[in-house]
């Protein structure tokens, strides 16, 4: 057994010696069979660290953790640049969004779900393909959903400010988008690359934040 | 789209749905990251710090996430970004026991001890055992290395050491573990 070599069979089997440092170890190794066989060995031993699994622990630990959250929140809003906005949106035109918005989304959602509804073969192979842009997606999204729940939250703090009848057509508008938004989610499920279901989507949620946007914009009128 | 990839895409989906609702402020889906990534994590304190530390740190580590939670930019998934903080934690927690740079260097006395056991251990002694008798630096280099896939340079930074010493401690780490594999 050769010391000098057997503590260098750890950086020879993570490629961190020199060229001539490795030369020289294979040429020992090549004549002293118990660094072979060390050699050996070592490399099983990183096979096994390499296939071990993980394990659940053996008791439930969320309770601990629950009690844990709840004098942190984790996120600080800042609502007060939300409510500063000057935008102004009468009841009327809140109306008339409403109407749009129904129309679009139930027209929306028969074109995707009409029996022959097939999106262009050219561009569902580009989504397909392309790998950056379904991770921007899945980034836009997530922007999204974070955009949404500031603002949610931001008008729940806000809603006393606003009158009964705005705050009722608020929220039917809210429903009739997140009807929107959940029935595009629903279907893309099923068919993820489907460019015109990720395109309504995306206009949903694009709407959604306008209208909570322009909601939270209101109340600071008030 | 294969099944498989299909799975992944909204199993990613829906990790980063609720990191996003966790986020605002939603412990329903902060409690469907924890169910998601609690056996990864709770694995990798446990082959870092004493089995019966585990429980304790794991939870500090998901009451830190959930603080923390403002602070990711979703640049990574979600389980690397918690995964760093576990590590973090732990290494934390080695500094608050009195786990001193000097002892973590001079540790291989705890080492030999631990493979020199091997005559009286029980034949049965599966890998994790093994991992758990190592002395905590040897031990640490190797899950951070071998199991975690870290670069020695990154495991110096994390533990405060030079790179060299990482390498020593590495290979003492299989070398012992060796041992054990030959009965």
């Amino acid at each position: 057994m050769n010391d000098l070599w057997t503590n260098r069979l750890s950086e020879y089997i993570d490629g961190e010696l020199d060229n001539t440092e490795r030369a020289a170890l294979e040429e020992h190794l090549a004549t002293c069979g118990h660094c072979y066989a060390t050699l050996a060995d070592l490399r099983q031993v990183i096979a096994r660290a390499k296939h071990l699994e993980d394990r659940e622990p053996a008791q439930d630990l969320w309770a601990g953790i629950r009690a844990g959250l709840t004098t942190d929140a984790p996120i600080p809003l800042r609502r007060d640049r939300l409510v500063r906005r000057r935008f102004s949106l009468t009841v009327g035109q809140l109306l008339a969004a409403s109407i749009a918005l129904v129309l679009m989304s139930g027209g929306g959602m028969w074109l995707a779900f009409r029996p022959d509804a097939q999106p262009s073969p050219i561009v569902q192979r580009g989504i397909e393909s392309n790998e950056t842009g379904n991770r921007n997606v899945a980034r836009w999204r997530v922007q999204s959903d974070i955009a949404i729940a500031e603002l949610q939250d931001a008008l729940t703090l806000n809603e006393g400010k606003l009158d009964t009848a705005t705050v009722r057509i608020v929220r039917e508008n809210l429903a009739v988008i997140d009807r929107a938004i959940s029935q595009a989610q629903h279907a893309l499920r099923r068919d993820p690359g489907n460019t015109y279901l990720n395109l309504h989507l995306a206009k949903a949620m694009r709407q959604k934040i306008e209208l909570l946007r322009r909601a939270n914009a209101l109340a600071g009128e008030s | 789209m294969p099944r498989q990839v299909l799975e992944d895409t909204l199993t990613a989906d829906s990790i980063a749905a609720d990191t996003a609702l966790a986020a605002s402020g939603d412990a329903s889906a902060f409690e469907r990251l924890y169910r998601t990534h609690v056996a990864r994590v709770h694995t990798l304190v446990r082959r870092m710090l004493d089995a019966d530390e585990a429980d304790d740190v794991t939870q500090d580590v998901f009451i830190r996430a959930w603080q923390k939670l403002s602070t990711f930019r979703g640049e990574s998934a979600f389980g690397t970004w918690l995964h760093r903080l576990a590590v973090n934690v732990v290494l934390a927690r080695r500094k608050t026991v009195g786990i001193e740079r000097g002892r973590f260097i001079a540790d291989d006395g705890p080492l030999d001890r631990a493979t020199g056991k091997r005559e009286t251990l029980e034949l049965s002694l599966d890998f994790e055992e093994a991992l758990a008798q190592l002395p905590e630096g040897a031990r640490q280099v190797f899950v951070l290395h071998d199991v975690e896939g870290y670069r020695h340079e990154e495991i110096a930074r994390m533990l405060g050491v030079v790179p060299g010493t990482s390498k020593s401690q590495l290979h003492h780490a299989r070398m012992a573990l060796r041992r054990h594999l030959e009965r």
